[in-house]
């Protein structure tokens, strides 16, 4: 039997009424609030399932994943073709493209992000 | 019905999962200050001649031979992987009792309609995916039967660490199954009176008369008997109780004589327990130090002692906490000694908002500003951002200090501490 249960989502922005914490004029913006952009909803799906892991040298240049690099790793997401995922090969960590969705495949996470410093 | 979820070889799970090349070997976690072995995953429990709590240079040689790796344990590793396990698990069901850091029961109350099996293959392979965590599940309808249904999941390799007593069949040959020793609550005494009467097993347990339970085991005795039979009288507890006291104890990484060092480490503790309080928003009315040497030493001289000091206003204030702590191990302090182990307890724990003013206390509510701006710079930027001055410095820490030699890194709560891959480590 299929079974699919999900939390009940809040809704993404909500609302955040306020008052005013002006001496002079109450700011007009008071009713207009809402919470400032968090990273973590936009690159984030599941909190449980997500990790950070840093990259050391530059042994992936090819899939734009560089020196220093950040990738976010969630765990939750099924392989896909054309994914990059973080998977163990012989005891080690490795990155690679999903091309084949072979069932030997030991996956750690799929990659979802890379964060890459500018300066 | 009720699903008892625990890790297997939780802490050596957590190892693992960022330490892929340990697969199949053995791993041991080990005592704060590296003392002795608490964890094994299940390749070290089958080296059987490795103790646990026995001190660990004396089987040092016998890890070595046998390959197992060791770590010394990373408590804060190890509790956001166990938040993460136990959110996946409210997944399942809104009614989550996080039992330990390892366990947890979900109840499944209402679900009777659905294949509780595939259910609990769901559950395991959803937190498995999700962390890296391995778990074993059973399912039962009461809590002491669901504890018995796990143990079985583990047991039995070919329930794959899923295992439903749903029927009186399965109830009643898993009860001839488990000795009373390993009856979840039934304490040593109650097992060795069971054996007086010749009772073995749980069966045998659920077949004595309730009169004579009652009698001769209490209430508690009384309820696993109900619950073995099929009757649940456990309640759930999503709640976790409130403690009654806090307190902290841990043994220097050297034996230390030098009562400034020895202050600061008092200090050190102080904050920490006092920041527990904070957050359960209560305040205390007694602080007790305590100072001991090594009673397991031969050569050294022997001495313990401990003060309580009642506080003039219950506070949580760890400024406050400090100076009166400083005072209370001033007392109890003697020169000449090889102390190990400083130790602290907060009691007489009372909620804040009913805290009882002095006429005389003053410069309370000063405080409390600053111990809020505290609070906040070190719940941004990490413990001990800020400290207290007599709690000590990184460098001047070191001397007292747990030694935590093999500590994996902080994987999951600190940026400097992330997983690293790549041709760095292939080379290493």
């Amino acid at each position: 039997m299929e079974l699919k249960i999900k939390k009940i989502q809040r809704a993404l922005v909500d609302y955040n009424g306020n008052t005013s914490v002006q001496t002079g004029f109450p700011s007009p913006a008071t009713h207009y609030r809402e919470p400032v952009i968090d990273l973590n909803q936009a690159l984030t799906t599941s909190k449980e399932a997500t990790f950070y892991v840093r990259v050391k040298g530059n042994e992936w240049r090819d899939f734009n994943i560089l020196d220093q690099d950040i990738l976010v790793i969630d765990r939750a997401l099924s392989p896909a073709l054309d994914t990059l995922a973080l998977v163990i090969e012989e005891g080690d960590f490795n990155v690679i493209r999903i091309t084949k969705l072979k069932s030997q495949l030991e996956l750690w996470g799929i990659i979802t992000y890379i964060i890459h410093k500018a300066i | 019905m009720i699903a008892m979820v625990d890790c297997n070889s939780f802490y050596a799970s957590c190892e693992q999962v960022f330490r892929p090349d340990l697969k199949g070997r053995p791993v041991a976690v080990l005592s704060n200050n590296d003392g002795c072995i608490i964890a094994k995953n299940k390749e070290a429990k089958a080296l059987t001649h490795i103790p646990y709590s026995e001190p660990l240079f004396k089987i040092k040689h016998v890890l070595e031979a046998n390959d197992v790796t060791l770590f010394s344990s990373n408590y804060t590793l190890y509790g956001d992987l166990s938040d993460r396990v136990m959110n996946v698990l409210r997944t399942f069901s809104p009614d989550v009792e996080v039992y330990s850091i390892d366990e947890s029961f979900v109840n499944l109350t209402g679900m009777q309609h659905i294949d509780l099996e595939t259910y609990g293959t769901q559950i395991k392979e959803k937190v498995v995916r999700y962390t890296g965590i391995p778990v074993g599940v059973g399912i039962a309808p009461t809590k002491v039967l669901a504890k018995l249904a796990n143990r079985i999941s583990k047991k039995f390799p070919a329930c794959k660490h899923v295992f439903v007593l749903d029927t009186e069949d399965k109830r009643i040959k898993a009860l001839k199954w488990a000795e009373t020793k390993d009856i979840w609550g039934l304490g040593k005494k109650h097992v060795e009176r069971l054996a007086k009467v010749g009772v073995f097993n749980a069966y045998e347990f659920t077949q004595l008369p309730l009169s004579w339970v009652r009698k001769e085991m209490t209430v508690v005795g009384e309820r696993m008997w109900r619950e073995l039979n099929g009757e649940s009288c456990i309640t759930f507890e999503t709640l976790p109780r409130k403690k009654k006291a806090i307190g902290t104890a841990k043994s220097f990484g050297k034996k230390l004589s030098d009562l400034a060092t020895i202050e600061e480490a008092c200090a050190y503790y102080i904050s920490e327990t006092s920041e527990v309080l904070r957050a359960q928003k209560c305040c205390c009315t007694y602080l007790q130090v305590f100072l001991t040497t090594n009673y397991h030493s031969l050569y050294d001289n022997q001495y313990r002692d401990s003060k309580t000091i009642t506080l003039a206003v219950p506070t949580n204030n760890t400024f406050t906490l400090i100076s009166e702590g400083k005072r209370a191990l001033q007392m109890i302090y003697k020169k000449g000694y090889r102390y190990k182990k400083v130790g602290v307890n907060l009691l007489g724990l009372i909620p804040e908002n009913q805290v009882q003013g002095n006429l005389f206390a003053t410069g309370q509510s000063l405080n409390t500003t600053l111990i809020k701006t505290f609070d906040t710079i070190n719940n941004r930027y990490g413990k001990s951002t800020v400290s207290a001055g007599l709690s000590g410095t990184k460098k001047s820490k070191k001397q007292w200090e747990l030694i935590k030699e093999e500590r994996s890194p902080r994987f999951t709560t600190q940026w400097g501490e992330l997983l690293e891959i790549g041709i760095i480590k292939k080379t290493s």
